[in-house]
């Protein structure tokens, strides 16, 4: 299993720079939580590393290796899963050609069997359209992706953005479930207790520059929130 | 019935080239999100190199490699040098990279093999059979065959194999398949091969019956548009029949024409499929028409404000050294001459649709044909010259209007599609009545006697254009082009103003097609005589790409545009020049597709960066000021340090080390 690394990343759109010289670690099967305001660089970041978003500048390394040359796709060979904020499935295809797009190079029979044991509720949808999937449903699917690729690094963005609490609960716990099969995680939340009741380490990035490094407990200081975040936990 | 059945059959087989073609069309338009009007050329181009081939090899080697190398060759290059390059420039920049396409390669072609038509020999056996007692070419079961295999496997590919689902999904969500491990990029070049091998089988089973024709060919495969767009550029089954109903519907046209004997509807079955393609447009519901997503890219190019104020240096120079030089020039130069002003205002008209409101008009060769024939027309009923110019432009404002309509419905692509299927209609319908050509297929247009000599008709030219290029200034500068301007952004935000988009629609529109029917009847009046063939199809297309690649924005780009099409052959009078201009045209519109007004904009911005490098370079390399512009530009106003203490930062816990 590996962790990621980022040594002095930038990115950004054109000429804007989002991320400025950020130094970022996850190190293998530890979960990491990255905070900041709205536009604070959260999403850019997890898509920078994914390679949806070229860096300027710095290195990115998953393991002993460097990725940040490499096109998203051989990224992903290599066992990096970024779940994109609410855009996690292909909604045009059915619940069991995404999956098997999640799984393509292994047995599908082998892919539906996990997901359908981590969410019941995709078993009986198979063949439904994944854009008429409730939200919740379309999560699990998206969730499924990283599930049955046996990812080393997950990220996910927002997951829980729009979300009833009870299927935030069943996303959680699979995330736990990830935790404990040794994966490290890389979660953008909007829920900030629950993001640091599941962390390692947390993150707080702002204005594109990581302000705030610690474990979650550093983070009873209310005053780093007000200051970053704009909210109190 | 009976006698209907062999014209069903033939129906059948153009049917399935059709099929073949639109397939091919779809499946790129699916994956890539462009629509290339360059199929059709992709398909001549793949045809004449089968041409080629076998003269020295046997036909089914020789249909192979066309088929097989040389259309998915074309396909990686397009893709790889067109379509990648302008990924994130819109969807107008696509559609007018791919007329360059097929501007440029029937260009090529040309210069290559010459204008002129080749008779192919048949590909098939054409031996007959009887069915139900009447014969049935073993060429036509083949073609249908052919068609019916690939569409299938077309079909079966997409439902079936790894490689569709991974099409479809890349398709629906490029990011993501990307992220699922699927290589995008290679998946969209692909679709590329396949497409172009499918433009070219399409293209070589029309050869034998329509001749070695570079347009005949590229435009036959236009036809297929039609069904294309009646299965909504998406669903393969429904195009495909559409692709087979078109045919049928052309054969019994055809028969039915022909008993009728009306030479007028001469036109009607090779029509046919743009009529579709024309009611597809207008009549589909609001909002089921959409645009595929096309690959958005995440880097911009830096967008340049739009200058909206009246060029008055730039019109005063340009018409005062078309007012100086007259006496400079010999006879036949100063026809060029003339004809290139008179072009000045058809491509200021063409660039405040293009240029002003961003959209597509792909018809304005027929503006100007009806410009000349309805002058003609007024004069024989009458009607003074000096009035006559100006009413017969008048009259064919409600043509212009009638555009507006779908043009404010439509997205850029299919106004684009709309317009060329107009073109094409008014041409093969419109051009063949009494109302504009007539039987003898040409009108006369005379000039006033004080109009007679050549350097005061210049001057007369001179005049209208100025009047006509100011009318198109002053709509940029007005309020009427504010909202043009802005409802090419965003029609939501301009409604959302409450202003309606149909008033602002319908006086461009209008007045574009005002000034193009003006240069028209000046056009004409200067070769005093017009034909069907003067003003095609597909000099809207040349027109379109040239003023792109020239500079749609601005009145600078209009004359560049002028000068390029008309002059530069007549100046430089080597063959060679006028063979490969075209190639030039399309190749330029290709690279310039992308840049902020084309070539004119491309100088401008290079002048502007010359001067800055000349500022930089006198200050000097003060780095202390570039520091100090930076934090000012991050500052948020408020007087609080706005950057992140960087020593708290670095000095914060590190506990973390990538374990392996």
């Amino acid at each position: 299993m590996n962790g990621v690394r980022l040594d002095r990343v930038r990115a950004g759109y054109g000429r804007t720079t989002v991320l400025r010289d950020v130094d970022l670690v996850v190190p293998a099967g530890k979960t990491v939580a990255l905070l900041g305001a709205n536009g604070a660089g959260k999403t850019t970041l997890l898509q920078t590393v994914a390679g949806l978003v070229p860096s300027t500048a710095g290195r990115i390394s998953l393991g002993p290796q460097r990725i940040d040359h490499l096109p998203e796709h051989t990224r992903a060979e290599m066992g990096l899963c970024l779940i994109p904020e609410g855009k996690g499935v292909f909604r045009q295809l059915s619940v069991r050609d995404n999956l098997a797009m999640f799984a393509i190079g292994s047995p599908l029979s082998e892919a539906i069997e996990r997901a359908v044991a981590a969410f019941p509720i995709l078993g009986a949808r198979l063949y439904q359209e994944a854009g008429t999937l409730s939200g919740g449903q379309q999560q699990m699917l998206a969730l499924s992706r990283a599930l049955v690729t046996d990812a080393s690094v997950i990220m996910a963005d927002e997951l829980s953005l729009g979300l009833a609490p009870v299927i935030v609960d069943e996303i959680f716990e699979v995330l736990e479930r990830f935790r404990s099969e040794g994966r490290a995680l890389l979660i953008v939340e909007q829920f900030v207790d629950r993001a640091l009741a599941i962390a390692d380490y947390v993150y707080i990035l702002h204005k594109g520059a990581v302000a705030f490094v610690g474990e979650p407990a550093q983070c009873q200081d209310h005053h780093i929130f007000e200051q970053y975040v704009g909210a109190t936990p | 019935m009976r006698q209907y059945l062999p014209f069903i059959v033939i129906g059948l087989t153009t049917g399935g080239v059709y099929a073949l073609a639109s397939l091919g069309l779809v499946l790129t338009y699916r994956t890539s999100g462009v629509f290339n009007f360059g199929h059709g050329a992709i398909a001549m181009f793949s045809t004449y190199a089968f041409y080629s081939l076998r003269q020295h090899l046997p036909t089914p080697i020789a249909a192979a490699l066309a088929i097989l190398v040389v259309a998915p060759l074309l396909g990686i290059v397009i893709d790889a040098f067109l379509f990648r390059r302008l990924a994130g420039a819109g969807p107008t920049a696509a559609i007018v990279a791919s007329l360059g396409l097929l501007v440029g390669l029937q260009g090529l072609a040309v210069a290559l093999y010459g204008g002129q038509a080749r008779t192919v020999a048949p590909i098939f056996p054409s031996s007959t059979y009887r069915v139900f007692d009447f014969n049935v070419g073993v060429d036509q079961t083949l073609v249908v065959a052919i068609a019916v295999v690939g569409g299938a496997v077309l079909i079966a590919f997409f439902k079936w194999t790894r490689l569709g689902l991974q099409t479809r999904a890349v398709v629906d969500n490029r990011a993501l398949s990307g992220l699922s491990r699927t290589n995008a990029a290679s998946v969209t070049r692909l679709s590329w091969m396949l497409g172009c091998a499918f433009a070219a089988t399409s293209g070589i089973l029309f050869a034998p019956s329509v001749g070695l024709d570079s347009l005949l060919l590229t435009l036959l495969v236009v036809q297929a548009f039609g069904a294309a767009a009646a299965g909504g550029l998406k669903s393969f089954p429904i195009t495909a029949l559409a692709a087979f109903g078109l045919g049928i519907g052309q054969g019994i046209a055809t028969k039915i024409v022909g008993e009728i004997g009306n030479p007028s509807l001469t036109g009607l079955p090779s029509a046919l499929p743009f009529i579709l393609l024309f009611a597809v447009l207008v009549f589909s519901r609001k909002g089921s028409l959409r645009e595929a997503p096309s690959v958005r890219s995440t880097v911009r190019s830096g967008r340049v404000r739009l200058t909206r104020r009246f060029p008055v240096r730039a019109i005063t120079a340009v018409f005062a050294v078309l007012l100086v030089i007259p006496p400079f020039l010999n006879s036949s130069r100063l026809l060029t001459a003339t004809l290139t002003v008179a072009f000045i205002l058809l491509f200021a008209s063409l660039s405040l649709v293009i240029g002003l409101s961003r959209q597509l008009s792909l018809t304005h060769a027929v503006f100007v044909a009806l410009g000349a024939t309805t002058l003609s027309h007024l004069q024989s009923a009458g009607v003074p010259y000096m009035l006559a110019l100006p009413l017969a432009a008048l009259l064919l404002t409600p043509l212009g209007a009638a555009l507006a309509f779908p043009a404010i419905r439509l997205s850029s692509l299919y106004l684009g599609l709309a317009t060329v299927g107009f073109g094409i209609l008014a041409q093969n319908l419109l051009f063949p009545t009494p109302l504009t050509f007539g039987a003898q297929r040409a009108v006369l247009i005379h000039r006033p006697g004080f109009l007679d000599g050549d350097l005061a008709f210049y001057y007369f030219v001179l005049a209208v254009v100025v009047i006509g290029v100011v009318m198109v200034e002053v709509v940029r500068i007005t309020r009427l082009g504010r909202i043009l301007v802005a409802l090419a952004d965003s029609p939501t935000a301009i409604g959302a103003l409450g202003v309606s988009p149909l008033a602002s629609r319908v006086i461009t529109f209008c007045l574009s097609t005002f000034l193009a029917g003006l240069a028209g009847g000046l056009l004409g009046s200067l070769v005093r005589a017009v034909n069907p063939t003067s003003f095609t199809f597909f000099d809207s297309l040349v027109w379109v790409t040239v003023l792109v690649m020239a500079g749609a924005l601005t009145f600078g780009g209009s004359v560049l545009a002028a000068v390029a099409l008309v002059a530069v052959p007549a100046i430089f009078t080597s063959s060679t020049v006028s063979e490969w201009q075209p190639v030039v045209f399309g190749a330029a519109t290709i690279l310039l597709a992308q840049a902020h007004n084309g070539l004119i904009g491309t100088m401008r911005q290079l002048t502007h960066a010359a001067a800055e490098q000349w500022q930089r370079w006198r200050i000097g390399s003060d780095r202390t000021l570039e520091r100090q512009i930076w934090t000012l530009g991050f500052g948020d106003g408020d007087g609080s340090p706005d950057t992140v203490d960087v020593t708290t930062v670095r000095s914060a816990p590190q506990p973390l080390a990538v374990q392996r």
